[in-house]
């Protein structure tokens, strides 16, 4: 590891006005990532800004019909809280399914969504629960959220506070994992949400998608059968070391028809 | 505690690996846990970032001043000679001249304070490089006649013409990928400075010999100033046989010229790139069968790839050309190995050592002929194996102590396979996407190694006038249970509890001269030496109470724990002290050559093996067409290990093998970018099998055999032949697939398969 300034700011504020204060600075919440990062020196920012001693970005509640989760909380306790397992199941089975143990008790829900893997879990959850992404700044809409290959709506310094999910009882996740990593190679949720049928897939694109023609036919008949004869476009697809985007295609359909059934 | 009626852990006891509590609670040490002294140095190799580059200009300067750096060593400081080829073939330079021939070759070395400092400072480097043209593939090297050695024959009756009359012919193809050794402790070597600029080398190998040579090649001094030991390794599966030199001889070349330690441990990713691996192979075959799916006329090509240099491919290759017939009898074969030249990562030993491409080439025919024919592809294998009266191999060595018709006679039986393959149909006649698939397959296994001179060994034992022993010889530890099994030898030989042998690290200044731990045979070879050198000592007792108590020789008698003489009865400590008063000598060494064994590579004829090893193993799996997953669901396995020396480790041994196996086939993928670059380097993109990856069902037995051969108490060879039990995992899973499924039978690569038609 190379030399940089640390801190561990109280506030959301005085974090904010420490990055804004430094030349090149990152904020760490779990670490999961940013820390091989560092070590490779695949960046090398002049300051960390811990946020793990901030107590406001901690914690779930249930806020109406909405499950608020502070952004520092880690994949471990999604997993197993009794809110998020009552009224989002899908959801704590997601996180129970993140990575390694090791991983899911540090690393946090708004540190994956800062990064915006292409491979991470949540960013299908977000779209397909129409979650609401609260920033130190406003509310960003799961639709406007993710932009391009590791690139978000946030602006520079814009610290994710929580994130918002609507209560969802009928909902499944459903993921090919990579062997070695867990990383999904694709992930596709799907939700039955008072907006109609949301199906969003993650790991396949650069950066998470609906998946809007199956959405169509889910709304009319709920059923296997129904998105069966849909072809999955491999265009735009990733191709790496991992799957080939025609797998990757053909693995969007399978999970989506496994997780329609898992609901079903 | 002694006792009057048997020893404690003598022959055939299935006690537990010496090291076992130490593996669990950290007690072990390996060559990264021996303390440095405070002035120690550390290293780092540059690697090279081409695949196939001249260097035109290299200025190290800035590395050389940099924070801690004490040394910097490129090809010019090489006082010695510049290459650490296990053949002496001179195309493995322990640092690159002029140019490079894979990516990630040691270009220069840094020794500093820290590692991390010499890594820091090996990235100052400024080195100018002019790409040149790599062959990143078999197929690229094919055409352009890339090769590390001549091509390699073995043949018998008439390939060509039975072909042409044989009632039916197939003919196909076969790629099977490589695989990392993923041993759990890296490559790591310790270099201790002595008197008079010699050397004392720790290190992680499963040659010390070798290790004593390139380090004493490369200084530029005698053997005799180089001494080499271990004590155990974290793992090794052919990767430490010739990948520990390099680290080894830089760390020493360090420590003579700044009179400092130096330690050389490769990080994972490191130790992945610039380290050798299991050869990729191409199979093409053209086969003739009758109707019965008799093989009557095979023409084979294996060709490997062996990376940019011979290391051993030449004899990895030859091996696999020894199994390409398996347990399998055919009048007219020609298999011709081919070994191709590219710009990667050298290719070399591993755990089967080429046997399992060449098997897995044959059990493709197999499973070719049988779907061709309707038949079941069991019945095929069985009516093609060796018998009494068809009994020569290709090579023209005759099989004398075949066991696999009985072996999978039992299995067959045992596993239930003609039930659950006719519930395995109904079932996927039942189920649209998911289907099942079992496959049965034998082995049959060369014992020896095919390089003659390297069939000796040698053992030393010290008997301390207490009457504790300790035991040396040229084996190496790697997990395995070698000195466990060398220990209980002695124990049986010399009629004492095995808690009274030392056992004790490998060392090139006790044994010299040794052979690798490899080709299965450290306990055949070093557990023989030990025996002949415990029997020099009982001779030298026995005729030591003739003389001293005045007996006839068949009047000492040596029970357990304890002697008889006549009618005096000593316990074996008192004896021994009572022989030492007497003046005997109470060291001994013992050599062992492996009889019988010759071959000629110019006819492609002879007998390179001492003996076979024969198991077998059926696997069910259950695949989801859909998605390409594979699950293996049971196995069961019959082994043969001739009379066991330890039922415990052997046990072990097979399930370690096969597990890692089911690995090579399945989910280990090693990946190149087109720029010669290997992109799974680390375990976050390369999976190995875990515990998880153990099939729920898994019933290993030991089948009930004896080494009709005058092995060590009749025991079998069991390091390398279980890996080759994986093969029926991949053959289950092509029942499923059909077609062409490339090996490793990755999910993509199934479902690949299932989409084509077969």
């Amino acid at each position: 590891m190379y030399k940089f300034n640390f801190a561990s700011p109280a506030t959301i504020d005085d974090a904010a006005a420490q990055f804004e204060a430094s030349d090149d600075a990152t904020y760490i919440s779990g670490g999961m990532t940013l820390v091989p990062t560092l070590k490779q020196r695949l960046a090398m920012p002049s300051d960390v800004i811990d946020l793990s001693k901030i107590a406001s970005l901690k914690g779930i509640s249930l806020d109406g019909d909405m499950v608020k989760i502070g952004a520092m909380t880690t994949h471990a306790q999604i997993a197993s809280d009794g809110l998020v397992v009552a009224n989002i199941p899908a959801l704590a089975e997601l996180a129970g399914g993140i990575g390694d143990a090791s991983v899911r008790n540090r690393g946090t829900i708004g540190g994956s969504l800062a990064n915006s893997d292409p491979a991470a879990d949540y960013p299908a959850a977000v779209l397909a629960l129409g979650a609401e992404i609260h920033t130190n700044k406003r509310t960003i809409a799961a639709a406007d959220y993710f932009v391009e290959l590791f690139e978000t709506a946030l602006d520079e310094g814009e610290i994710i506070t929580s994130i918002s999910f609507p209560v969802c009882k009928v909902a499944n996740y459903q993921k090919f994992s990579n062997p070695a990593s867990r990383y999904a190679i694709a992930g596709v949720f799907i939700a039955k949400t008072s907006a109609g049928v949301r199906v969003a897939v993650t790991g396949a694109g650069p950066y998470a998608f609906r998946q809007n023609e199956m959405e169509a036919a889910l709304d009319g008949d709920f059923s296997a059968k129904s998105i069966d004869g849909i072809t999955v476009s491999d265009d735009g697809l990733n191709e790496d070391i991992h799957a080939s985007a025609s797998y990757r295609a053909n693995l969007i359909k399978v999970l989506a028809i496994r997780a329609v059934e898992a609901i079903s | 505690m002694s006792n009057n009626a048997s020893i404690n852990g003598g022959v055939g006891s299935g006690i537990s690996h010496d090291s076992t509590k130490k593996h669990a609670n950290g007690t072990a040490v390996y060559v990264d846990d021996i303390r440095v002294p405070e002035n120690a140095l550390h290293l780092y190799a540059f690697p090279s970032p081409h695949a196939h580059a001249e260097i035109t200009a290299m200025d190290l300067s800035e590395v050389e001043s940099a924070d801690g750096v004490a040394l910097v060593l490129t090809a010019d400081d090489i006082t010695g000679m510049n290459d650490v080829s296990p053949t002496h073939s001179g195309d493995d330079p322990l640092l690159a001249d002029g140019k490079v021939m894979f990516q990630g070759q040691a270009i220069f070395a840094v020794a500093a304070d820290s590692l991390n400092q010499a890594r820091a400072a090996a990235q100052l480097a400024k080195i100018s490089f002019k790409p040149l043209p790599a062959i990143l593939s078999i197929n690229e090297a094919l055409a352009q006649d890339s090769f590390v050695f001549t091509p390699q024959v073995m043949a018998q009756g008439d390939a060509e013409g039975e072909l042409k009359n044989a009632k039916n012919t197939l003919s196909g193809k076969l790629n099977i990928g490589g695989q990392d050794h993923f041993y759990l402790e890296g490559q790591a070597s310790l270099v201790i400075p002595q008197e008079d600029g010699d050397v004392l080398v720790h290190c992680s190998t499963q040659h010390p010999s070798e290790v004593q040579t390139h380090v004493a090649q490369v200084l530029g001094v005698e053997r005799n100033a180089v001494t080499v030991e271990v004590r155990r390794m974290g793992g090794g599966f052919g990767g430490k046989e010739t990948q520990a030199s390099p680290w080894a001889a830089l760390a020493a070349m360090t420590a003579q010229k700044t009179g400092r330690p130096a330690k050389m441990r490769l990080v994972r990713d490191d130790d992945m790139i610039m380290t050798g691996k299991r050869h990729p192979f191409q199979i093409s075959y053209e086969v003739g069968f009758d109707d019965a799916g008799i093989v009557t006329a095979l023409d084979m090509t294996l060709v490997s790839d062996c990376g940019h240099s011979l290391d051993l491919s030449r004899a990895i290759n030859d091996r696999a050309l020894f199994h390409a017939d398996n347990c399998y009898y055919i009048p007219n074969m020609r298999v011709t190995g081919l070994k191709c030249r590219t710009n990667k990562v050298s290719n070399t030993a591993f755990r089967g050592f080429g046997a399992p491409q060449g098997m897995m080439a044959i059990e493709e025919v197999m499973d070719q002929v049988a779907q061709k024919l309707g038949k079941d592809p069991l019945a095929v294998r069985q009516a093609n194996l060796y018998n009494a009266s068809n009994n020569t191999t290709h090579y023209g060595m005759v099989v004398e102590d075949n066991v696999a018709p009985e072996i999978i006679a039992q299995l067959k039986t045992a596993s239930n396979y003609d039930k659950r393959r006719a519930e395995i149909e109904e079932f996927n006649a039942n189920n649209e996407f998911v289907k099942k698939g079992i496959a049965l397959t034998p082995l049959k296994f060369g014992i020896s190694f095919t390089t003659k001179f390297l069939n000796q060994a040698g053992a030393l034992i010290h008997i301390y006038a207490d009457g504790s022993v300790q035991l040396n010889h040229g084996g190496t530890e790697m997990g395995q249970g070698l000195f466990t099994k060398v220990a209980q030898i002695v124990a049986n030989t010399l009629n004492i509890d095995l808690e009274h042998i030392k056992i004790t690290a490998t060392n090139t200044g006790k044994v010299p001269n040794t052979s690798p731990t490899a080709a299965s045979s450290g306990t055949d070879m070093n557990g023989m030496a030990a025996k002949l050198a415990a029997e020099k000592l009982i001779d030298r007792l026995r005729q030591f109470a003739i003389e001293h108590y005045g007996v006839a020789e068949g009047d000492v008698k040596f029970l357990p724990n304890r002697v008889k003489v006549g009618k005096q009865t000593f316990s074996f400590k008192e004896f021994v002290n009572a022989a030492y008063m007497e003046r005997i000598q109470l060291s001994a060494t013992g050599f062992y050559a492996t009889p019988k064994i010759n071959f000629d590579p110019e006819t492609g004829k002879g007998r390179p093996f001492l003996y076979f090893s024969y198991g077998a193993s059926v696997s069910e799996v259950e695949v989801d067409t859909l998605t390409g997953e594979a699950e293996v669901v049971r196995v069961d396995i019959l082994h043969d290990v001739g009379r066991s020396l330890n039922p415990t480790i052997d046990l072990g041994q097979i399930e370690g093998g096969f597990i890692q196996g089911v690995g090579w086939l399945t989910n280990e993928e090693l990946f190149w970018n087109d720029d010669g670059a290997l992109a799974t380097h680390a375990p976050s993109t390369y999976k190995i099998p875990t515990m998880g990856d153990r099939p729920d069902i898994f019933n290993i037995t030991l089948f009930d055999n004896e080494n009709m051969e005058d092995t060590v108490y009749k025991s079998k060879a069991v390091g390398e032949p279980p890996f080759m039990l994986a093969i029926s995992t991949y053959r289950a899973i092509w029942q499923v697939t059909k077609g062409n499924l490339d090996a490793p039978a990755t999910p993509e690569a199934i479902l690949k398969a299932c989409g084509e038609p077969s």
